[in-house]
């Protein structure tokens, strides 16, 4: 009976631990777990850290994922108010909020969150349809930021799958909702190809026309300018030789002192001058120095006789 | 353990006459088998508590992290609740729990709703997809694309890079958080698309349209609360493969819209430097005129001054004498001469009429101003 303290102690142990796996359950951070008595609904914990409850079958636990879960849905048609077939997309962030109303309706499955993602899918589609149905086209697709409606309208889709989540009493919460998608039925994006073609031809003419009266205006304008600057020179040309000539006044004054030689010089220049080449003069006997032939018979004399 | 120690203690020790010799052989056999079984079961069931002592030591891979959960709670905040690689020490379960995270320093999701279909070999040779005849639709569950703000279709694709602030909220509080950040940018690409021209997604305003993205994806994390930083965000847009044809011919007009103008240019530049040059000359000509004109006229004053003292002395006598020596220089000077003599002075009057044709040649060749010689 030496070891009987040893043996006791380890067999308490044994009941301690055999008991507290019976008695006490851990709840993660990322869990919410739902304590049921007898099948119903009892109590939830979202609080980490370990936590008592009955035994089975007095009392199970039922774990669910409290963290924010991410859905897609698949792309559906919805009709804009101006009549265009518009494809969309959309993924919500949604996480369990309450896990009491959440077990009964989805616990059923092996899935609960799929089964909940399920509703959520019909729900958003129909929301969709709905708030798509309000909006024209060009809210979803405009330049500007007053008349682009994107953020408005996954707002709107959000209020809609939100008020018929809380209607419904599904003990879960829509975080956040987007847009995915936003595209255009099959047939349609061959029409705004060809939308697209003839536009690039477009811009393709307007940018070579243009290009073409760009670089004529800027040579007719070089021309206008190098005729400006012409005429300046012109214009400063003519007053440098008037300027000249002004000059050249003031030394004529000089001859002044006897306009006969004057005249005289000046006749002997532009009779010179007109004279320098290639010309042909015909004198007769009258003309000095060739009236020295006057009154001297020569053999031209005669001849001309 | 103790049950089998108790249970094999009592017949030796209750029993107060134990037997001098084993009843059988067999039964001695039995209990040796027992004893030795009994051994053999207490060294499993210590190597087993060891095993569950040193659960508590884990190591971290290189490429990956490692958080502590105690009790149910992560254990640390922020960047400090994350282990990295090496050796680490935690209680054994049920106190403590590791849970490894393929958290590396840098994540990074590629969006591709915007993208057409390609597949993983084109991908990786990073080859474009053919060009496409305009009648091919576009599948929408096949192909991506986006919308732009003037109905136009383009393809786009986004990559961001982001590291993660806080990994507690980031593992604890999302399900799935890299798809959440992938679906915020598939929704900001959307988005940014839907309010820039197909024009200014292209080419026009390439960096406006990427801020654009990176701004909404950025406000849409810090909305959510997923505890991440966004880094970097790429951006690569493509015209759709149907239209490349009809895109590349704007873009060969713009560039010869460019050549044009690069023509216009330097033919203006041309055309202005001429101007500039002519100007210059004919100021320099004019100059050039003015200074010979006013020397011209002051050496003939000099002249004139130098001449008059002469002209004074013998005004007759003078003016003869230079006549003549001027009449001589230019008749050094001149090609033809021609000299008519007869007829007294008088002239017409006298009746002795002479007739003289000169045949007059504006350029005259030298052969036939000969032939008008007499």
């Amino acid at each position: 009976m030496k070891r009987n303290p040893l043996i006791l102690a380890i067999g308490f142990l044994l009941i301690l631990i055999v008991g507290l796996l019976l008695f006490v359950f851990q709840v993660r951070k990322s869990e919410v777990v739902v304590v049921t008595r007898f099948g119903r609904p009892d109590r939830d914990i979202s609080q980490p850290g370990p936590h008592l409850k009955w035994p089975w079958p007095i009392e199970s636990v039922h774990r669910f994922d409290q963290r924010v879960q991410n859905f897609e849905d698949k792309l559906t048609e919805g009709l804009t108010s101006d009549s265009f077939n518009v494809l969309s997309s959309v993924f919500v962030g949604w996480e369990i909020t309450d896990p009491k109303a959440f077990f009964p309706k989805f616990a059923a499955g092996s899935e609960p969150i799929a089964e909940a993602e399920k509703i959520l899918d019909r729900m958003l589609s129909n929301a969709k349809a709905a708030v798509i149905a309000k909006h024209a086209l060009f809210d979803f697709l405009s330049p500007t930021p007053e008349g682009n409606k994107f953020v408005d309208i996954e707002h709107e889709i959000l209020s809609v799958v939100q008020a018929q989540v809380q209607a419904n009493n599904y003990g879960l919460k829509i975080d956040f909702l987007g847009l995915k998608r936003l595209g255009l039925p099959e047939n349609v994006t061959a029409s705004v190809f060809e939308r697209m073609q003839a536009e690039r031809k477009r811009l393709a003419d307007k940018s070579q026309f243009e290009g073409e009266a760009e670089a004529q205006t800027i040579r007719a304008e070089a021309e206008r300018k190098a005729a400006v600057v012409l005429a300046d020179a012109g214009a400063q040309a003519t007053a440098i030789r008037g300027k000249g000539e002004a000059e050249a006044a003031k030394s004529l004054s000089e001859f002044q002192k006897n306009p006969q030689l004057a005249n005289f010089i000046f006749g002997l220049n532009a009779l010179e001058d007109s004279l320098k080449d290639k010309s042909t003069l015909i004198f007769d006997q009258h003309t000095p120095p060739f009236n020295l032939f006057n009154g001297v018979s020569t053999n031209l004399f005669n001849r001309a006789q | 353990m103790s049950d089998f120690d108790v249970k094999l203690d009592e017949p030796r020790g209750n029993s107060p006459l134990p037997p001098e010799r084993p009843l059988d052989s067999g039964s001695e056999a039995l209990t040796e088998a027992l004893r030795s079984s009994f051994w053999i079961i207490k060294l499993v069931m210590f190597l087993l508590l060891i095993v569950f002592l040193g659960s508590g030591f884990f190591t971290v891979e290189p490429q990956e992290q490692a958080m502590i959960i105690r009790l149910g709670r992560p254990v640390g905040t922020g960047q400090k609740a994350l282990l990295g690689p090496g050796f680490h020490l935690s209680f054994p379960y049920p106190i403590d729990e590791h849970i490894k995270v393929p958290i590396s320093a840098i994540q990074k999701v590629t969006s591709t709703v915007g993208w057409y279909a390609t597949t993983p070999e084109q991908e990786l040779a990073g080859t474009e997809p053919a060009t496409l005849p305009i009648q091919y639709p576009l599948k929408p569950l096949v192909d991506g694309y986006v919308l732009t703000a003037d109905r136009n279709i383009i393809h786009t694709r986004a990559t961001l890079t982001y590291h993660i602030s806080d990994p507690v909220t980031y593992v604890f509080n999302f399900a799935n958080a890299s798809n959440t950040v992938q679906n915020a940018l598939d929704n900001a690409l959307v988005y940014a698309a839907s309010t820039f021209n197909v024009d200014d997604i292209l080419t026009r305003d390439v960096a406006g349209f990427k801020e654009a993205v990176r701004k909404r994806v950025v406000t849409l994390v810090s909305q959510e609360n997923l505890g991440v930083d966004i880094e970097e965000c790429l951006i690569q847009s493509r015209p759709a493969r149907q239209l490349r044809d009809a895109f590349d011919s704007v873009l060969k007009a713009a560039l010869t819209r460019q050549a044009l103008l690069e023509a216009a240019h330097s033919s203006e530049a041309q055309i202005s430097s001429k101007a500039g040059a002519d100007a210059r000359s004919l100021i320099s000509l004019a100059e050039s005129d003015r200074s010979r004109l006013v020397n011209e006229v002051r050496s003939q004053a000099d002249r004139f001054n130098d001449l008059l003292p002469k002209f004074q002395q013998s005004p007759q006598l003078f003016v003869q004498q230079r006549l003549t020596e001027t009449l001589g220089r230019v008749l050094t000077n001149a090609q033809d001469k021609i000299f008519l003599a007869g007829g007294e002075a008088g002239g017409p009057s006298t009746g002795n009429q002479k007739e003289l044709r000169v045949l007059l040649n504006r350029e005259p060749p030298k052969q036939k101003s000969d032939e008008t010689k007499p």
